[in-house]
C-alpha cells in the first residue's frame, strides 16, 4: 500500500465532493417531495425550498380519505400479484425446455421471445385495444384486461433470466435424477425449480416492479373508476394541480414503499434490470 | 434428454399461447390495420394499400416525433454514458459510503415513470417549483420561466429528467463492468509507471468497452420506448413539439377519441420496423457469440460491486 500522500488526499476529497454533489442532484428532488408532502399549503407557497415550518400529516390524511388511492393500491396489488404468479409459472416451464430439452425450432422460438423484449410495447396499443374491446374478448375497462399484455410482455425477460439459471444447474445432478427415473416434468418440478430459487426471486420481484409501474397499457385499457396506482397518481395530479402539498403526499404514498422495497431487494432489482445486458 | 418427443412443446405451449395472443398477434394485426383507411371508430375501415405510409412521408408531426426520439437517444449517449463512466470510476476507488451512493444514484430507476413525471412537473413548475425557487434564490428574486411550456426547449428539460432517472442505471452497469476487470491489469500499469489518470484512460476505459457497448445498446433500444414522461410532461405543448413516436401513436388513436386506428397503426408499424432493424443485428451477434448460459453484467458483478 502506498503512502497517503498530499496529492492522494486531495484526490480523495475531490472525489467525495463530486460524488456528494451528484448525490445532492439525485436526492434533493426526492427529499423536496417528502418535505412538501408534510408542509402546509401556505408554507409551500412562501418558502418552497427549506425544511417545513411545521410538519403536518393533513396532506397524507386528505389523500387517503378520498378513497381513490386506497382503491388503486388494492387494484395494483391484486393485478400485479396474479399476473406475476401466472407469468412466472409460464416462463419457468418454457425456460426449462429452452435450457434442458432438445427440440426442433428451439432456436427460432427463443429468438421470437427475445425480440419481444426489445420491441416497444406501444406498437401493440391499438391492436390490443381492439383485441380486448367489444369486437374481441370484451374485457376492456376492467383490471383483467391488463393481465394478458402484462404477462405477455413479462415473458421474454423472465424466460431469459430463468433459462440462464436452469442451464447453469449441475448436469451431473440432472443426469442422476433422470437415471433414477424422473420424467422431464419430475426433473423440472423436483430438481430445477427448488435449485433456482434466487433466479425465481429475481423474476418475481422484477416483474412485480415493472407491472406496478406500468402506465401506457393502464392509460389505454382501463375504464373510468378503475385505476392502477400510476394512473391514479396522474389523475390526482390533474385534479389537484395547484395543491402541490397534496399531490406530493400522493407521490410519497406511491414512491416511499417502492424505495423501501428497493433497499431490501436491491440485488434482485438490479439483476433484473440489467439482465437484458448480456455480455458479448 | 430421454423424453417423449412432444414433451418440450408441452412445456413451451402455455407461454407461447399467451405470448402469441398478446404480443405476436397484435404486432401482426397492426401491420394489417396500417393498410386500412380508418379515421374513426364509428366508420367502417376500408382497404387503402400504402396510402397511410405515403401520408406519413409528408407528415411533419411524424418527422418531428422521430427526430425527438433520435435527439433523446444522442443526448443519452453523449451525457448519460460519460457521466455513468465517470461516477463508476470515482466509486471504484475506496470510498466512504459507497453502498449509499450506489443505492441513491440507482433509486430513481425504481420509481414509476408516471411518478417521475409528476414530481418533475413540480420541479419545473413556474410559480414555486423547485427549480424556479432555486433560480430565485441564486440569480434573481423575480425569476420566472415556464420550463415545460416553451416549445423549443421543453424537450431539453424532459431530457434532463430522463438523465436524472437513468444515469444511475448505467453507472451500476459500468461498476459491474469495472469490477470484472482483473485488478492485476491496473497494478501492472501502475508498476510500469502509469499515473492514475493514465490507468483510467488507457487501461480501464478500453477494458470497459464491452460494458459500454451494452449500455449503448440499452440506450438505443430504450430510446424508442419513451412514452410516460413525454406524454405527461409535454402535454401542454403544440402538436408538433410534444411527440415522440409512441405518444404520437397513442394520440392518433385514443386522444379525445380521435380514433385514427389505420394511420396510428402505420406509425406503429414504422416504430416496430425501426426497433427490429436495430435489434436483429444485435441479437444475431449475441446468439453467435454465446450459445450457452446468459452471463449478465450484473451477475458477474456479485464479487465486488454488489
Amino acid at each position: 500500500m502506498k503512502k497517503f500522500t498530499g496529492r492522494r488526499f486531495v484526490f480523495f476529497c475531490l472525489r467525495h465532493a463530486v460524488l456528494l454533489g451528484f448525490l445532492l442532484l439525485t436526492a434533493y428532488p426526492l427529499v423536496w417531495m417528502v418535505m412538501t408532502a408534510f408542509r402546509t399549503e401556505g408554507d409551500a407557497q412562501a418558502r418552497p425550498l427549506g425544511l417545513p415550518e411545521q410538519w403536518v400529516m393533513t396532506n397524507l390524511a386528505e389523500v387517503l380519505r378520498s378513497g381513490e388511492f386506497s382503491r388503486a393500491y388494492v387494484n395494483s396489488l391484486m393485478l400485479c400479484t396474479a399476473s406475476v404468479a401466472i407469468a412466472v409459472v409460464l416462463a419457468a416451464l418454457a425456460a426449462f425446455a429452452f435450457a434442458q430439452l432438445r427440440f426442433r425450432g428451439s432456436h427460432v422460438l427463443f429468438l421470437l421471445f427475445l425480440v419481444g423484449m426489445m420491441i416497444p410495447v406501444h406498437v401493440t396499443l391499438i391492436p390490443l385495444n381492439r383485441l380486448l374491446g367489444v369486437e374481441g374478448l370484451n374485457i376492456k375497462g376492467g383490471l383483467v384486461a391488463l393481465a394478458g399484455p402484462y404477462i405477455g410482455f413479462a415473458l421474454p425477460i423472465s424466460i431469459l433470466i430463468l433459462r440462464g439459471a436452469f442451464a447453469a444447474l449441475p448436469s451431473d445432478l440432472l443426469d442422476a435424477s433422470r437415471v433414477d427415473g424422473c420424467s422431464a416434468w419430475g426433473v423440472f418440478r423436483h430438481v430445477a425449480l427448488p435449485l433456482s430459487r434466487p433466479a425465481l426471486a429475481t423474476v418475481v420481484i422484477f416483474n412485480f416492479l415493472t407491472m406496478w409501474n406500468e402506465f401506457a397499457f393502464a392509460l389505454t385499457l382501463l375504464g373510468p373508476g378503475c385505476e392502477t396506482l400510476p394512473l391514479a397518481l396522474t389523475r390526482f395530479k390533474g385534479e389537484h394541480d395547484i395543491q402541490i402539498t397534496q399531490t406530493s403526499a400522493a407521490l410519497v404514498l406511491v414512491v416511499i414503499p417502492l424505495i423501501i422495497v428497493y433497499v431490501f431487494a436491491q440485488k434482485h432489482i438490479i439483476r433484473g434490470l440489467t439482465a437484458g445486458a448480456v455480455k458479448e | 434428454m430421454n423424453s417423449h418427443r412432444l414433451t418440450p412443446y408441452l412445456f413451451i405451449l402455455p407461454a407461447l399461447a399467451v405470448y402469441g395472443l398478446f404480443v405476436v398477434f397484435p404486432i401482426l394485426d397492426s401491420f394489417r390495420m396500417s393498410l386500412l383507411h380508418w379515421e374513426s371508430p364509428l366508420l367502417p375501415p376500408e382497404f387503402c394499400g400504402l396510402d397511410n405510409f405515403r401520408q406519413l412521408a409528408t407528415d411533419h408531426v411524424f418527422w418531428r416525433a422521430l427526430s425527438h426520439n433520435l435527439l433523446l437517444l444522442v443526448g443519452s449517449l453523449l451525457v448519460q454514458l460519460p457521466l455513468a463512466i465517470l461516477f463508476a470510476f470515482l466509486l471504484y476507488y475506496p470510498t466512504v459510503g459507497r453502498t449509499l451512493f450506489r443505492t441513491a444514484f440507482f433509486a430513481p430507476m425504481v420509481m414509476p415513470t408516471a411518478a417521475v413525471a409528476v414530481l418533475w412537473q413540480y420541479v419545473y413548475e413556474p410559480g414555486n417549483g423547485l427549480l424556479t425557487s432555486l433560480m430565485r434564490l441564486i440569480i434573481d428574486p423575480d425569476f420566472s420561466y415556464a420550463w415545460l411550456a416553451e416549445p423549443k426547449t421543453a424537450m431539453l428539460w424532459i431530457f434532463v429528467t430522463i438523465c436524472w432517472q437513468y444515469t444511475g442505471f448505467h453507472m451500476v452497469l459500468m461498476m459491474a463492468g469495472l469490477s470484472s476487470i482483473p485488478t492485476e491489469c491496473f497494478e501492472a500499469a501502475r508498476i510500469d509507471g502509469a499515473n492514475e489518470w493514465q490507468v483510467c484512460w488507457h487501461v480501464a476505459l478500453p477494458a470497459l468497452r464491452p460494458t459500454i457497448a451494452v449500455s449503448a445498446t440499452l440506450s438505443i433500444v430504450g430510446s424508442l420506448k419513451y412514452f410516460d414522461l413525454v406524454y405527461l410532461m409535454a402535454g401542454g405543448l403544440p402538436e408538433a413539439s410534444r411527440e415522440v413516436l409512441a405518444t404520437y401513436i397513442y394520440r392518433l388513436a385514443f386522444d379525445q377519441n380521435q380514433g385514427r386506428y389505420g394511420y396510428g397503426s402505420a406509425v406503429a408499424v414504422l416504430l416496430f420496423l425501426v426497433a427490429l432493424a436495430i435489434v436483429v443485428p444485435l441479437q444475431a451477434r449475441r446468439l453467435r457469440s454465446h450459445s450457452g448460459t446468459g452471463r449478465t453484467a450484473a451477475a458477474s458483478s456479485r464479487g465486488r460491486a454488489a
